[in-house]
């Protein structure tokens, strides 16, 4: 078995893992459950015993508790071993999926997301569905459980994916503190991942992306020659899948001779950043060096992003879990929101933990994705916000359909979205 | 070392639907796959897969589940979060693992009297979070305090950098709700909630789990210190860095952490991804911490530095930011994980040794590193002498194993040769049963056997844990003649004699009272009456381990006198003052106000000789500061009052003098008025020595000059005890005079405040009529109104406004009064909020110790 070689060849990886526990307290699973066997330490404990051939990789035990796996390595961040427990998963992922077939609808959505057309299709669909406002009706009233349940999650994520109208203080144009540079100097030149979800359900949110890296003086390139990302395939066990896809990105962004490569997505940025270990390729590597999340770009450590008109809204940041954990971009958004005038940001309890949405989750795994997304729910209704903020449209659509079933109208946005308001308002894009 | 149990009895079906019916089939894991998981704990050497696991929702649930395994005869083992390093929640026996996962609720937090209640499966920090808004913490802080579980935490009493200053979890919990081996549930309460007796709370912190699951928790609070200083110091040897742990615990100084890493431990560190800046040329880096007032902080800052230098340091860095700090500690907190990374396995060891033999014992450790050809790296808790060599190795090499454990057990001989113990906090477990025989002596061993067959008589609950499943014969019982009973006390004159004295009385049925207090009460028929007031005088005394031992008849100013030469001292003034002898203190559990800066006797109590009932004498606890091998019987002759037997010595940790003595009183008129001073006084959170209001006779408002000492104020005064360098203790005044609100207290300083408090507890326990009562520092002001009627009948009460605690002394003439007197202190206790736990159903446990029944633990009627 070609894959199990595969996790053995990661023993050392394994080895790591001095099974000190410390990642427990942090995974939402074992939160939710109390049983180790759903914690990081547990899933590893699991592959170790496959790798040591004491468990059978079609074994319940094995694919409930990594099915059960939200991807959203937490655990990563607090292991004082550096266990890489992302790449573990998607090895051990692929193993399993390849000892038992998943069921249908865990197999449908990346099927569907690798072929260009069929996407395209269901995404339009997706738009004209939540053109008619039905979704945003439904998703406060069905049963929260069995098949109403799901759809009404479908539907909660449909509907917070459109547009938000940010109303806070005059929407006149007002003055910016710092006029920009009629003509900014370019700083350089990007490329932007326009990814499949966020191009077919979040263009706003490409739209948004751009404003705001033209403000700051950079370059958009178009690269008409990228595709979907493959996080989502990795994520589940389809390497091969994924390296496919990943191999059309890598040539396409390597083509285009830019600074770097932009992503708005957290989940598809993660993917780009580790297409080197995925591929295994030199090219990969190179380009993935470039990647950056847009709030880097614009407000890393070094830097600030011009500042535009006053946005008096209290904001509360969530990291997505991609971003925080899997890419460790921590401070960027942060600082990147406080650069905008008057805006107010409120800290979330608990905000390094996921919201639950981790691809389809809510609908796989309707009940425990429910609970994880109730306690992110419940935390940010405590901090009395007029918006939420993230930058990962999974993340934006999970939390804003668990604010609609809480009967919230509370919206979820890209930071960037709140960047480009400040920016419009004064009068600039 | 390394087992494996393939063959796992697996469980009854009709045992499966016993337990599905009381946890839910969720919370029931019986399927052998999902089982795995469990199988190790944070020591990965032992592998043993549970039958089942059951995670109960509720404190009710689980105690069913705990009926039915014991009706079912099938053992169990409670597992918090598994970060063990000893393998004590490994499931031996095909035993039933109990995760406390999901009851993980803080069931309250009591800003006022700084205490929390919480269920078992609370995660250490978590508490912390929660209390910090309020400007307290939960001062034990085991490295793994971001995983571990507070019931893991009291099961193991696990210790941490910080508790070289603060003490360790047994410190600081309160009272307990076990569910006992046989399901039955018990609330035991320390000496704060009310109970006067045997310590239960001390014997069941560190039983390891075998004592029954631990499902609540009352926690003691600290204020969160004001400032920090950090500072690391590079050496180019690990002897150098010794050496300035010396010097700087000579100094006078006592920091809340020192902590050593060696240069194994710093190549790893910087080798890794973790790299902390460490030089790796360094021998050794030290990481020292103080905490405290913030103005006092920079002078110790400075004194610790010229220590380091002093001792040779290359380098010393200053933290100036939280940022830096981390960065100061990250050599130190990074360096287990970072093991992790340059070799396939590990074996943490764990071990304390008194400070002194830090440097002898580092080199053989060293030695024994280069004979076995092993890379052994140590990282320590240098303040505690508590050490942890990391034997690295490759587990699949069978030969690098076998070396490994032999190299592991001559490290563990060296420690026990110099003094040391076996394990200092990460407990026995499965691990170190092997070595207890090696530092228990047989009759240590066989009491601590039976006091767990009386708990857990069919020993379902967590067993081949802690003790070795052989034990050692004891030697023969002595069989001298009974000397002729009521002839009077008979002052012991050694642990022989006392030996022969109670072994006869035993023999006979005869009963035993023991001190001359009233409080072992009158036994009934011929009895004897055994003293300790001839065992008197200092044992042994290492200023550099900051240790003492003396004979339990000794006076505590005999003590103090024997001390000051070095500057170090004990903290300690009950009533009675200082010629309340040690053993009074310790066997009648008595405090005073100083317990409020520093704790009780028996926080800092490392050893003990007690002669039981039976004439066994129990070498208890050791001369080590920090130590878990086996269950603590040495904290249960806390407030025993002769039940188990007679004290005859004890060995105490001692602290160095503080530079200002200074104390505060304020006079008020009106006592209620002063409680609610003395009460804002306390909320500032200044780390304050002792706080007492007091009112009465004695109390006068013109302190300090004797002539008028007995004059009878009307009101009450406010007194605040402040220890610290004079910078640190300015501060103080200036926060407490703000919070009081009422200019120019009277000031006293230096001997005077020491002579003060003296003949203020000299003043207490000397009344007919003298009781102490429990009560809530948040209801001091009722307390004190309550008090007001004892004060007019010419009584004299006072109270400790932190921890709560009266103590009321009176006179009374004829019967009128003593019936008022018996009216008022009803309503004191109730005013307290206090209501004592009725005595736990544990006699069995005495019985160990006093088998025929002769000692007041029997034959008393009760305890208050
Ligand atoms: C990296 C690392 C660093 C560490 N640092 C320290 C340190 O600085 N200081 C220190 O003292 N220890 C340290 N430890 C050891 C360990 O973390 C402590 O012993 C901790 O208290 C164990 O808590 P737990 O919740 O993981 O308990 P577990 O490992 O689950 O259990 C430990 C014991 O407690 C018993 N137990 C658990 N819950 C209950 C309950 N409710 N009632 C009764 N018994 C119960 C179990 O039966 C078992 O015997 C460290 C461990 C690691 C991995
Ligand atoms: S934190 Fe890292 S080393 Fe510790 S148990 Fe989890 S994965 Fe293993
Ligand atoms: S990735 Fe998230 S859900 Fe999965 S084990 Fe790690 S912390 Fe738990």
């Amino acid at each position: 078995m070609e894959l199990r070689a595969a996790l053995e060849e990661q023993k050392d990886r394994l080895g790591h893992c001095v099974h000190c526990g410390f990642c427990l307290p942090v995974c939402p699973t074992y939160i939710q459950l109390g049983d180790e066997a759903d914690s990081p330490r547990g899933r590893l404990h699991l592959m170790r015993a496959v790798v040591e051939g004491r468990l059978e990789p079609e074994s319940d035990a094995y694919q409930l508790h990594l099915d059960r796996c939200l991807g959203c390595r937490a655990c990563e961040t607090v292991c004082p071993s550096g266990v890489e427990y992302g790449f573990l998963l998607e090895r051990a992922r692929a193993l399993a999926v390849e000892a038992r077939r998943p069921p249908l609808p865990v197999r449908l959505l990346p099927a569907l997301m690798a072929r260009g057309g069929a996407r395209s299709v269901a995404l339009a669909m997706g738009r004209v569905m939540r053109g008619t406002g039905i979704p945003e009706t439904m998703a406060g009233r069905l049963p929260t459980t069995g098949v109403w349940g799901r759809l009404g999650l479908a539907m909660g994520m449909l509907a917070s994916s459109r547009p938000s109208r940010l109303d806070a203080g005059p929407a006149a144009p007002a003055k910016a503190t710092t006029e920009p540079r009629s003509d900014p100097p370019s700083r350089g030149r990007v490329a932007m991942l326009t990814g499949c979800v966020q191009s077919g359900l979040f263009a706003h949110v490409n739209r948004a992306t751009r404003t705001v890296l033209e403000v700051n003086g950079w370059e958009v390139v178009e690269v008409p020659g990228q595709g979907c990302c493959g996080a989502l395939h990795a994520h589940s066990g389809r390497l091969d899948q994924a390296r496919d896809l990943a191999r059309v990105n890598v040539s396409a962004f390597s083509a285009a001779g830019v600074d770097h490569v932009i992503s708005n997505a957290a989940g598809c940025g993660a993917l780009l950043r580790e297409s080197g270990e995925l591929l295994e390729d030199e090219a990969a590597e190179a380009m993935a060096k470039g990647v950056r999340d847009i709030s880097e770009l614009l407000a890393g450590e070094d830097r600030e992003p011009v500042r535009g008109a006053p946005l008096p809204l209290k904001v509360a940041y969530d990291p997505p879990c991609h971003l925080h954990h899997a890419q460790r971009v921590t401070t960027s958004p942060i600082r990147l929101l406080e650069s905008i005038p008057e805006l107010e940001l409120v800290p979330i309890p608990g905000a390094e933990e996921c919201c639950g949405g981790a691809g389809i989750y809510g609908i796989t795994h309707q009940e425990l994705g429910g609970r994880v997304g109730r306690r992110k729910t419940d935390a940010i209704l405590t901090t009395g916000c007029d918006v939420v903020a993230t930058g990962n449209p999974g993340c934006q659509m999970q939390i804003g359909a668990g604010l609609l079933a809480a009967g919230e109208s509370i919206r979820v946005v890209h930071p960037v979205e709140l960047l480009a308001e400040s920016y419009r308002r004064a009068g600039w894009g | 070392m390394s087992t494996t149990l393939p063959l796992v009895p697996s469980l009854p079906l009709i045992l499966r639907g016993k337990l599905a019916d009381v946890v839910g089939d969720d919370h029931l894991i019986t399927d052998p796959d999902r089982l795995l998981v469990y199988e190790s704990d944070g020591l990965t050497q032992y592998r043993f897969s549970p039958s089942a696991v059951i995670l109960p929702g509720s404190v009710a649930e689980l105690q069913e589940a705990i009926r039915i395994l014991h009706l079912e005869g099938r053992a169990f083992v409670a597992r918090g979060a598994g970060t063990g390093l000893s393998g004590g929640a490994l499931a031996t026996e095909g035993a039933v693992v109990i995760g406390t996962a999901r009851l993980n609720r803080i069931l309250e937090v009591d800003p006022a009297n700084r205490v929390a209640r919480v269920e078992p499966g609370v995660v250490n920090t978590d508490l912390t979070r929660a209390t910090r808004p309020h400007g307290l913490i939960y001062a034990p802080d085991p490295s793994s305090q971001s995983a571990c579980t507070l019931g893991g935490n009291v099961a193991e009493n696990s210790g941490g950098p910080h508790c070289l200053k603060y003490g360790v979890t047994s410190r600081y919990v309160q009272a307990l709700t076990v569910i006992l081996p046989d399901g039955s549930r018990v609330r035991l309460e320390g000496a704060g909630r009310g109970w006067r007796g045997p310590d239960w709370v001390g014997l069941f912190v560190g039983s390891e789990g075998c004592f029954g699951v631990v499902t609540e928790i009352e926690v003691g609070l600290i204020p969160e210190p004001e400032g920090v200083r950090t500072l690391l110091g590079i050496f180019d040897s690990l002897e150098g860095a010794g050496r300035a742990v010396t010097a700087i615990i000579s100094s006078g100084l006592l920091p809340a952490a020192l902590e050593i890493v060696d240069q194994e431990t710093i190549r790893a560190v910087e080798a890794s991804v973790f790299a902390a800046g460490y030089p790796t040329d360094a021998g050794a880096a030290l990481v020292v911490e103080l905490d405290g007032v913030e103005e006092g902080l920079d002078a110790e800052l400075e004194l610790a530095a010229s220590c380091v230098r002093e001792e040779g340091a290359s380098e010393v860095r200053i933290a100036q930011s939280d940022a830096e700090r981390t960065a100061l500690w990250a050599g130190r907190k990074r360096a287990f994980g970072a093991m992790g990374r340059i070799a396939p396995d590990l074996l943490v060891q764990d071990a304390t040794v008194p400070r002194s033999q830090l440097p002898t014992v580092l080199r053989r450790i060293g030695e024994i590193g280069d004979r076995y050809g092993l890379t052994i790296a140590n990282v320590f808790h240098a303040g505690d002498g508590n050490l942890h060599p990391n034997l690295l190795f490759d587990r699949s090499d069978a030969e690098e194993l076998a070396r490994v454990e032999a190299a592991s057990r001559e490290i563990m001989e060296v420690c026990i040769e110099v003094g040391g113990t076996i394990t200092g906090e990460h407990g026995v477990g499965i691990d170190k049963r092997g070595y207890m025989a090696r530092v228990l002596s047989p009759e240590v061993l066989q009491a601590m056997s039976e006091v767990r067959s009386a708990l857990d008589p069919s020993r379902l609950c967590n067993p081949g844990k802690v003790l070795p499943d052989e034990l050692p014969a004891r030697s023969e019982l002595p069989n001298e003649p009974l000397p002729a009973p009521d002839s009077g006390p008979i002052e012991v004159e050694s642990d022989r004699h006392a030996s022969e004295l109670l072994a006869a009385a035993s023999r006979e049925g005869v009963s035993v009272a023991i001190g001359r207090g009233r409080s072992s009460g009158a036994p009934p028929g011929p009895h004897l009456r055994l003293s300790a007031r001839g065992l008197r005088g200092v044992i042994d005394h290492s200023p550099p381990d900051l240790t003492v031992t003396v004979g339990a008849g000794t006076p505590i100013g005999e003590l103090q006198e024997a001390l000051r030469a070095s500057r170090q001292w004990f903290p300690l003034d009950p009533p009675g003052g200082d010629d309340t002898t040690l053993g009074q203190v310790l066997a009648e559990g008595l405090g005073g106000p100083l317990c409020t800066g520093y704790g009780r006797l028996r926080d800092h109590l490392l050893g003990a000789t007690l002669v039981t009932g039976e004439g066994r004498i129990l070498e208890l606890g050791g001369r080590v500061v920090k130590n878990v091998a086996g269950f603590d019987l040495l904290r249960l002759t806390v407030g025993s009052r002769g039940a188990l037997g007679l004290i005859t010595r004890l060995t105490l940790r001692l602290f160095p003098l503080p530079a200002v003595d200074r104390t505060l009183v304020w006079a008020l008129d009106d006592p209620a008025e002063a409680a609610r001073i003395g009460m804002r006084l306390a909320a500032t959170g200044s780390p304050i020595a002792a706080l007492e209001w007091i009112a009465g006779p004695g109390s006068g408002p013109c302190v300090g000059e004797s002539a008028s000492d007995d004059a009878v104020p009307a009101g009450a005064l406010v007194a605040a005890r402040l220890h610290g360098n004079r910078p640190s203790v300015e501060a103080m005044v200036r926060t407490l005079e703000a919070a009081a609100g009422i200019a120019s207290p009277r000031g006293l300083e230096g001997e005077e405040s020491v002579e003060w408090w003296e003949r203020r507890a000299r003043r207490e326990g000397t009344g007919a009529v003298s009781v102490a009562i429990s009560s809530l520092a948040s209801s001091s002001e009722s307390v004190a109104e309550a008090t007001r009627g004892w004060v007019d009948l010419g009584g004299r009460a006072s109270l400790h406004l932190v921890g709560g605690g009266v103590r009321l002394d009176l006179d009374p003439e004829g019967e009128s009064a003593a019936d008022r007197a018996r009216a008022i202190l009803d309503e004191v206790v109730r005013a307290g909020g206090v209501t004592p736990a009725p005595a736990p159903e544990l006699s069995g446990v005495l019985g160990v110790f006093d088998p025929a029944g002769i000692l007041p633990g029997r034959w008393r009627e009760s305890w208050s």
